[in-house]
């Protein structure tokens, strides 16, 4: 008898067999005594196990075992309702982020509604020639020079 | 009405009136199938602290997740499973804490229930009920953990082959291997302690 067929056996005292297989069980248990004693002794134990569990007893009495239920359970559902302290690090997440938020909308509000570029607006000249000055600002460099002609060009022209 | 389903119809009020969050109506289950639920905790574990305190843990997840059962299986064999959990958790996490031995990875590799002799008595025949009850106890602690709870899964919880194979995490071949040497070695074991007393 090889290992195969042992556990075959097994599988037909536990019922899951295919009808094909039991069938070729039956047929080797008809003609080997040697197959029919270890059926037997797998039988015999799985009876000596059948009512194993029924005497088995819970060795607390039914008020003490209740009590460390009920405990337990209570104990469980107080820390469901409690709130769960918030960590440090999320604390700080809201403002932080808020900032975050207003300094984003700040620089797309600058880059939108201030110069175009950098480099386009980065020299502005303005010439006020009735005042005799011109104007040169330096958006880079943040800086503004005023140039103040004296006497002023509209001056000469008046003397002349 | 067989014994099972009277059962299930007793509890299907008391299980309703939990479900509402009634605490009377769940201690009265807790009575009902407290030992049930310890006994097979304590033949997965072999341990009476422990069966006592994962069939407590047992009850609180019970009272935790009631909500979920719909009544497909009964009330008892609900409870069962949920302990059968908490009992396989915990033999995986002490067994992460060991290192098998030499003789279990020899079992585990299959060949050595087959050299056992057949036991062509029955060793419990004419045993007093207490007397097989202890001598069975004896036996099923001298089995390594997995071949234990294969037997228990099958025997004592009626689960199929490939049901074990699920919750222990093993192929079926394996399963039907342990489960052979588990009866094999459990047949001898009684036969010797019956030879020995």
């Amino acid at each position: 008898m090889n290992q195969d067929f042992q556990l075959k056996l097994q599988a037909y005292l536990d019922g899951e067999l295919t009808e094909r297989d039991t069938r070729e069980v039956e047929a080797v248990l008809a003609g080997d005594p040697e197959a029919r004693a270890l059926l037997t002794e797998l039988r015999n134990t799985t009876d000596a196990l059948a009512d194993f569990e029924t005497d088995l007893k819970l060795p607390e009495t039914r008020d003490f075992f209740w009590s460390k239920i009920q405990r337990q359970i209570q104990r469980q559902d107080t820390l469901a309702e409690r709130p769960t302290p918030v960590p440090f690090w999320r604390r700080l997440l809201i403002p932080t982020g808020a900032f975050a938020v207003l300094v984003l909308v700040g620089w797309i509000g600058f880059k939108s509604f201030g110069p175009a570029s950098d480099t386009e607006a980065a020299v502005v000249e303005t010439f006020l020639t009735d005042a005799g000055a011109m104007t040169y600002r330096d958006e880079v460099e943040g800086m503004t020079v005023v140039w103040l002609s004296y006497p002023a060009e509209n001056e000469f022209a008046e003397f002349e | 009405m067989s014994e099972r389903a009277l059962t299930a119809s007793e509890d299907e009020p008391l299980v309703k009136a939990a479900q509402r969050g009634d605490m009377e109506a769940y201690e009265q289950l807790v009575a009902k199938h407290r030992d049930k639920i310890y006994a097979r905790a304590y033949s997965m574990m072999r341990n009476e602290d422990d069966a006592i305190d994962l069939s407590q843990e047992a009850w609180v997840k019970g009272w935790q997740r009631l909500v979920q059962f719909q009544g497909e299986s009964s009330f008892a064999t609900w409870m069962t499973r949920i302990v059968i959990n908490l009992c396989l958790d915990q033999l995986r996490k002490q067994k992460r804490h060991r290192t098998e031995s030499i003789e279990m990875m020899d079992e585990e590799s299959g060949g050595v229930e087959r050299q056992m002799p057949v036991v062509t008595v029955n060793p419990t025949e004419r045993l007093e009920r207490a007397e097989l009850r202890q001598r069975i106890d004896k036996a099923l602690g001298q089995l390594s953990e997995t071949h234990r709870t294969a037997l228990v899964l099958c025997e004592f919880e009626g689960l199929e082959y490939k049901e074990i194979a699920q919750a222990m995490h093993c192929s079926i071949g394996t399963v039907m291997s342990r489960l052979f040497y588990a009866r094999r070695k459990l047949a001898a074991l009684l036969a010797d302690l019956k030879k020995t007393e």
